[in-house]
């Protein structure tokens, strides 16, 4: 379904990926660690669009998307979320799930200023399955509530649910756990499973442990944007060379 | 579950408390003129209506889209003139004349689009004030066309051998006009293009992720707003009869943007609450003598202080706070 292969990216000096690869299966949940710094964020935003590599190619089903624009991926069904957030704060919560919805919907601007018809129902049904889609990753309380009064946990859950509205084949999630607390952690594994069940393809960048392990299929490590390992969740636990990156290795030569 | 029913509900609310407002705008434009004792009044709600239509295009830009400009009263200005000379060196036809400008200024804006719409902030600013400055100095220039600093004068308004003079039947076109120009543009927040717009000012990111081509849409709401204010530019050349380059001058520009800013960003009354502020308020300060600019100064600077998202806006919320 994705496939990176030789992969590199630098800003100015600093080598943020070095010849990284590695593929994706249909239907798996596929997670990315490492350490801080380790380039797993840069990876994301060199799938998404965000960043053109420097070198190295990006396949998704089988087309290069290498410098592809965001808004292209997203039609050819890609979402994602973002470790800092981006949500719109001058809109509702319903509003920015059904941004994500945005290309299954009648988007021109004369259209929508005529009232063309089929737009106000097709808008409607929308609006509809974006409060299901909100109730589905556990904000049925903010239906009514505009983004700007939601929480922070709540607001990580809204980014999922945007990105579920596009209905697309792969689902990127950049540090979904990050600064949420024990029990919303645990709400979001549930969630990620849910996902896992219904199918659909997962990309995942994580630093809590306790839940890569729980819902991956297949891990990547990455160790100063280089790949250290791959394998399933218990290999990688039995791996030494990931353990020392984490825990810090013996000096060499003692 | 019962917050799942309750969503398409909470639509069905917004839709009816817009045809409210339209209902209590279009019943006030339509009793007003039976208080209005003289042209001079009529004159002066026939700016504030014009003001507004060209407001509520720039807040689409501005306040809905997130995207600055500091040249629109070049392409109302530029839409006078362009109508001005077609009607009077050319003997086109008003209404084709009208057209011809809208197709001009649009087709400039869409040009220059492409290229200014990549800057954000102060250089986008900075930008479009440029162009704005550019089609001024053209108009001022080009005096065999335009008639230079002393304007040009052009003839009444007509369509179909129907001739509209006087500020009592174009206090109708106008009023008409803005009451279309509100519905169009409610119609257009309330639907993908205008989410679409606003997800580009909360997080352009998020928009482009989800689909949406960000320099299209921002192109496309400024040939839109571009376009507004040429029309706008040819009517009232052919209401005001004689033109001046200062219409399409700097200051008018600010004024414009300042009308949006302290009505109110992304906010439909907001807009016409700031064209009738700030229209009305120089003539309301004039028996200020010497002190009307400064006045002036206060009553916006104390405006941004205490309501800061803009009039309307912030008196909204805190209504709404009161309620809750």
């Amino acid at each position: 379904m994705l496939k990176v292969d030789g992969l590199y990216k630098s800003f100015g000096g600093v080598h943020a990926i070095q010849d990284v690869s590695f593929e994706v299966p249909k239907g798996v949940v596929y997670s990315v660690i490492g350490p801080n710094g380790a380039g797993k964020t840069t990876l994301f935003n060199l799938v998404t669009g965000i960043y053109t590599p420097s070198a190295g190619r990006v396949f998704f089903e089988d087309a290069e998307i290498g410098g592809v624009a965001p808004d292209e991926l997203a039609r050819r069904g890609m979402s994602r979320t973002f470790q800092n957030l981006q949500v719109c704060m001058n809109l509702s919560a319903l509003d920015n799930v059904m941004i994500g919805g945005h290309l299954k919907l009648n988007s021109g601007i004369l259209a929508a200023m005529l009232r063309w018809p089929g737009l106000s129902a097709a808008d409607r049904k929308a609006r509809a399955r974006a409060a299901e889609l909100l109730a589905f990753v556990g904000c049925e309380r903010y239906i009514h509530a505009d983004a700007n009064q939601m929480p922070y946990g709540a607001l990580k859950r809204l980014e999922i649910a945007r990105a579920l509205a596009a209905d697309s084949k792969i689902l990127l999630l950049d540090e979904p756990a990050a600064g949420l607390n024990h029990t919303e952690t645990h709400e979001i594994e549930e969630l990620i499973g849910k996902l896992a069940q219904s199918g659909l393809t997962v990309v995942l960048v994580e630093h809590d442990m306790k839940l890569v392990m729980a819902v991956s299929d297949q891990i990547l490590v990455l160790d100063y944007g280089k790949r250290l390992a791959e394998g399933t969740p218990a290999e990688i636990q039995a791996n030494p060379d990931v353990i020392s990156a984490y825990l810090g290795g013996e000096i060499e030569g003692e | 579950m019962s917050g799942l029913a309750a969503a398409p509900t909470q639509a069905a609310e917004t839709a009816r408390s817009r045809w409210l407002g339209l209902a209590a705008l279009m019943a006030f434009m339509a009793v007003l003129p039976l208080v209005l004792p003289n042209a001079f009044y009529y004159d002066v709600v026939i700016r504030i209506c014009i003001n507004a239509i060209i407001v509520l295009g720039l807040n689409l830009l501005i306040g809905y889209t997130g995207q600055i400009s500091l040249g629109h009263a070049g392409f109302y200005g530029g839409g006078a003139y362009v109508s001005a000379i077609l009607v009077e060196h050319y003997h086109v036809a008003p209404p084709l004349a009208l057209i011809a400008a809208a197709v001009a200024i649009g087709a400039t804006a869409w040009l220059v689009a492409g290229a200014i719409l990549r800057l954000k902030g102060h250089y986008l600013a900075m930008a479009t004030l440029g162009l704005g400055i550019i089609i001024s100095i053209v108009i001022t220039n080009e005096s065999r066309f335009t008639g230079g600093p002393d304007g040009m004068s052009i003839s009444d308004f007509s369509l179909f051998g129907l001739r509209v003079s006087g500020e009592k039947q174009w206090y109708w076109v106008f009023a008409g006009l803005l009451a279309l120009a509100v519905v169009l543009a409610q119609n257009l927040i309330d639907s993908p293009a205008g989410r679409a717009l606003q997800a580009l000012h909360g997080s352009e990111i998020a928009a482009r992720v989800s689909g949406i081509p960000a320099a299209k849409f921002k192109t496309r709401v400024f040939v839109l707003s571009a376009v507004v204010a040429s029309v706008m530019g040819s009517l009232s050349a052919h209401y005001m009869g004689f033109i001046t380059p200062g219409l399409a001058a700097f200051p008018h520009s600010v004024e414009l943007v300042t009308m949006v800013v302290v009505g109110g960003m992304a906010s439909i009354y907001g807009s016409l609450f700031g064209a009738a502020l700030l229209t009305v308020l120089p003539q309301l300060l004039a028996r200020f003598e010497g002190w009307e600019t400064v006045i002036f100064g206060v009553i916006l600077v104390g405006t941004m202080i205490f309501l800061p998202r803009g009039v309307v806006p912030s008196l909204a919320a805190r209504l709404r706070r009161k309620e809750a």
